[in-house]
């Protein structure tokens, strides 16, 4: 590019770089619409969250390091039991991913902002409240201890008299509100928001799974909110929705919270499907294998994952048509993952695999999901299931299919992307040490679950007999959960250390497919100071439309600088459409979650005209948000 | 009250209607879940309602949510008019609507305050899942009214490109509404029937 032509692109940049500004320090995080700081939020409290919750996961390993030990009784076992299920679903699993996705999405369909920026800062800040709600009942001495997923009559007020149900219940419902929010949210972003070419065939796999694992949020979570409703209602004002002697029915808790619960698996996993399909054609070089396969794939688990629920069931003693139709539906399920996983190890075996830490957690999960889906095929089959059922076996397999297949491409995920998000390399050694610890770790802790669960160790016990002869697989446990847990924290330290003292990364130290690794490290707050060209699903292997960006940079053109704006497009083709505005930093959104959750702490201490107070506050706080109009929308 | 043209070059669906469509949807598991369990619980009771509990009056809860059904094609076309700048045409249908579905609320909340002084939810499951089925529908309308009264508002100040998208949101709200209307009011008297 000529001196002329560089000089005019750095005044656009300029003008940029002033349009794009936030307020400084900690106002500027409070009111922050910027999805790139919002997904730091995001990540930053799921991991205190994850930390927490792999607390009380080493609490209870510890307690089963033997027979009859005593460092948990009974009760603050169940409590530590159901915050560690809790805690790793909703406020670790789910938010995390959800931190990838708000911070990626946007920079790989080369957009300035997600689709309803405020919305997405309000979404991180109801997450933030609900977790600190679940968090404020263990503080207080109320967990809740019923289990993750919490059945009744144990739920219901005669039996678990506290406030830790109420506090689950509560924060649950505060919970989904923002999960449901951030997907409303990517699902417009994706349909709305792609760079002009980026047409639905040519967009990165990893949106693609965010858009499945969105629509299923949307569909899964109001089940789980309507359970939540009619425990709150018999618990609270003695309704009988779950009372048998009043004509209610306590089963209707198990299939409700199945219907979300069943799809939340795919929810969980699916954006981790989308990491490894950004991870995977970097570091074998070359295009994924069947690419449209894949994406259908990934829309066709999400969508089959509504229709399995009752395969946690099937020890109820429901009528055998059901159980048949659902535990086919359970065995259909495998084919589309089936073809993911081909896919994957087709795509590696056929490239020229680059073994850094990042493909080395994608290997580890693959090997992790492959045996934690074979386990999941068995329990498809209703007499294995009705003899492993509620035994450590079950254990063993949703630990294989969440920690492995989930946390394994996340924690891949965190080092693929950390260069990018901070601009500095990780220690590569200490990554490939902390993979192997981690994946040791987890064979150590999990597989030897397989085996007591079938020597008959039942799951939720706090303790165990030393006659049992299930003393030294315990102990195996154990000692695995310590070397899990070291892997973890050197992952930490490596990045703690790395953020201040790594390596300069440059913009793209991988060679990466998609977008994000065009622009600089860390991004700017406009992500793009040109909206990039698309013509392909692997834009940023495509030198030639790189260079065009360049060039209408320099001219000015594509530039969109007069406000915050971005383009919007067609959904189906991405043909521009027009140019939106976007918001700013607002005060709306944290204001808004702050109202919500004082009617939820009101709720919970049971001062119903407060809470109303409360909720008139939050009218007014929306009022308030919707009075400024952006000048076009 | 004069009319403005605001020109409109946009090809698809704004991002405020795609919002709007997604919480419909949401909303649509909501009530498919209040209206499953409703079934649920009545085929898992042997009498429904049970004994010594009256059968739900038919013809008034029918013709009330007739009315909140004839109140959404006006919001339609106010959306439409409002699509082609006619500010006084969208004020004026949205006026119309609000007065029936204002009227709609203010009766079914006296029907409803009958209801839960008869109706005793720790005693029957049908008496909890009736009256939190009827609240959650109402309390829809309550929020379409105020909705209404802040579409009503904004108008009077002008009509915007913004604006248009907040009086088509607002109208596929109330269709919605209507719709489920029509589902709960079904479900509600089909003991009766």
């Amino acid at each position: 590019m000529t001196t002329l032509g560089r000089t005019a692109a750095r005044a656009h940049v300029e003008r940029l770089d002033r349009v794009w500004r936030e307020p400084r320090g900690v106002l500027g995080w409070l009111t922050t619409t910027d999805h790139k700081r919002i997904g730091l939020l995001y990540f930053v409290t799921a991991l205190a969250f994850f930390a927490a919750g792999g607390v009380e996961a080493l609490l209870m390993r510890t307690q089963l390091i033997g027979p009859d030990r005593e460092l948990l009784g009974p009760d603050a076992y169940n409590a530590v039991m159901t915050m560690h299920g809790v805690t790793m679903i909703f406020l670790f699993v789910i938010p995390m991913s959800t931190a990838f996705g708000t911070y990626l999405v946007p920079l790989m369909i080369g957009a300035r902002d997600m689709a309803f920026p405020r919305l997405n800062a309000l979404g991180y800040w109801i997450f933030l409240a609900s977790g600190l709600f679940l968090y404020a009942g263990l503080l207080v001495g109320e967990a809740p201890d019923a289990g993750w997923f919490n059945y009744v009559p144990l739920a219901s007020k005669t039996y678990s008299p506290g406030l830790g149900i109420d506090f689950y219940a509560l924060g649950l419902i505060l919970n989904s509100i923002a999960t449901t929010a951030a997907a409303a949210n990517f699902i417009v972003t994706i349909f709305k928001l792609r760079a002009p070419g980026m047409s639905l065939n040519r967009m990165p796999l990893f949106c693609y799974a965010f858009l499945a694992v969105s629509f299923a949020i949307v569909f899964a979570l109001p089940p789980l909110t309507t359970a939540l409703i009619f425990l709150e209602l018999d618990r609270q004002l003695g309704f009988s929705f779950y009372d048998i002697a009043a004509g209610g029915e306590p089963l209707m808790w198990q299939h409700l919270f199945w219907i979300f619960g069943h799809p939340e698996v795919y929810i969980i996993i699916l954006p981790a499907f989308g990491i490894a399909t950004s991870i995977i054609p970097t570091f074998v070089r070359r295009r994924m294998v069947a690419f449209p396969l894949v994406a259908l794939a990934e829309i066709l688990v999400a969508f089959i994952g509504f229709g399995v629920w009752v395969h946690h069931m099937f020890a109820v003693g429901l009528p055998q048509v059901t159980t048949i139709y659902f535990a086919a539906a359970s065995l259909i399920i495998v084919i589309p993952s089936g073809i993911q996983l081909f896919a994957w190890i087709t795509t590696i075996l056929t490239g020229t695999p680059v073994f850094k830490t990042p493909l080395l957690f994608i290997v580890g999960f693959i090997v992790t999901f492959i045996m934690g889906g074979l386990t999941g095929i068995m329990f498809a089959a209703i007499p294995f299931d009705q003899q492993a059922h509620d035994t450590y076996f079950v254990v063993a397999h949703f630990h294989y299919v969440i920690f492995g297949a989930a946390v394994f491409p996340i924690l891949g995920g965190i080092f693929y992307w950390f260069p990018k998000v901070t601009g500095r390399m990780y220690r590569e050694r200490a990554g490939q040490v902390s993979f192997w610890l981690t994946f040791v770790g987890t064979m150590v802790t999990f597989f030897p679950m397989h085996v007591v669960g079938l020597l008959g160790m039942p799951r939720r016990n706090y303790t165990y007999g030393a006659d049992r002869g299930w003393t030294g697989l315990n102990l195996t446990e154990t000692i695995g959960s310590y070397l899990l847990g070291a892997g973890l924290l050197l992952i930490v330290a490596n990045l703690a250390w790395s953020r201040f003292r790594g390596a300069p990364a440059g913009d793209d130290p991988f060679g990466g497919d998609t977008l994000e690794w065009t622009t600089t490290s860390p991004p700017p707050p406009y992500n793009y100071p040109v909206i990039p060209k698309v013509t392909s699903p692997y834009p940023a292997w495509d030198a030639e439309d790189r260079e065009e960006d360049a060039r209408r940079l320099a001219a000015g053109r594509q530039v969109l600088e007069r406000g915050h704006e971005t383009p919007a497009t067609t959904v189906l083709d991405a043909d521009y459409d027009e140019t939106l505005e976007m918001p700013a930093a607002s005060p709306w959104p944290p204001l808004l979650a702050l109202a919500l959750a004082a009617v939820v702490v009101m709720l919970l201490l049971g001062h119903w005209t407060t809470a109303v107070v409360f909720a008139g506050a939050a009218l007014a706080v929306i009022a308030a948000w919707h009075w400024k109009e952006p000048e076009a929308a | 009250m004069s009319d403005v043209g605001v020109t409109r070059t946009r090809r698809s669906l704004s991002n405020g209607a795609w919002g709007a469509l997604l919480l419909i949807a949401a909303e649509t598991a909501l009530f498919g879940t209040l209206l499953g369990s409703y079934y649920y619980l009545r085929f898992n009771s042997a009498t429904w309602p049970p004994d010594g509990v009256e059968l739900p009056a038919v013809a008034l809860p029918v013709a009330l949510t007739g009315a909140l059904v004839l109140s959404a094609p006006p919001m339609l076309l106010a959306a439409d008019a409002a699509r082609r700048g006619r500010r006084t045409a969208a004020w004026l249908w949205i006026g119309v609507a609000t007065v029936l579905q204002a009227g709609y609320l203010a009766w079914q909340i006296v029907l409803y305050a009958d209801d839960a002084a008869t109706l005793v939810p720790t005693e029957s499951a049908y008496a909890s899942i009736y009256l939190t089925l009827l609240l959650v529908h109402h309390a829809h309308v309550a929020i379409g009214v105020l909705l209404d009264v802040w579409v009503l508002t904004r108008l009077a100040g002008g009509l915007t490109s913004y604006r248009q998208t907040t009086v088509r949101v607002v109208a596929l709200y109330w269709a919605f509404v209507a719709a489920v209307g029509v589902l709960v009011v079904l479900t509600q008297v089909s003991p009766s029937l």
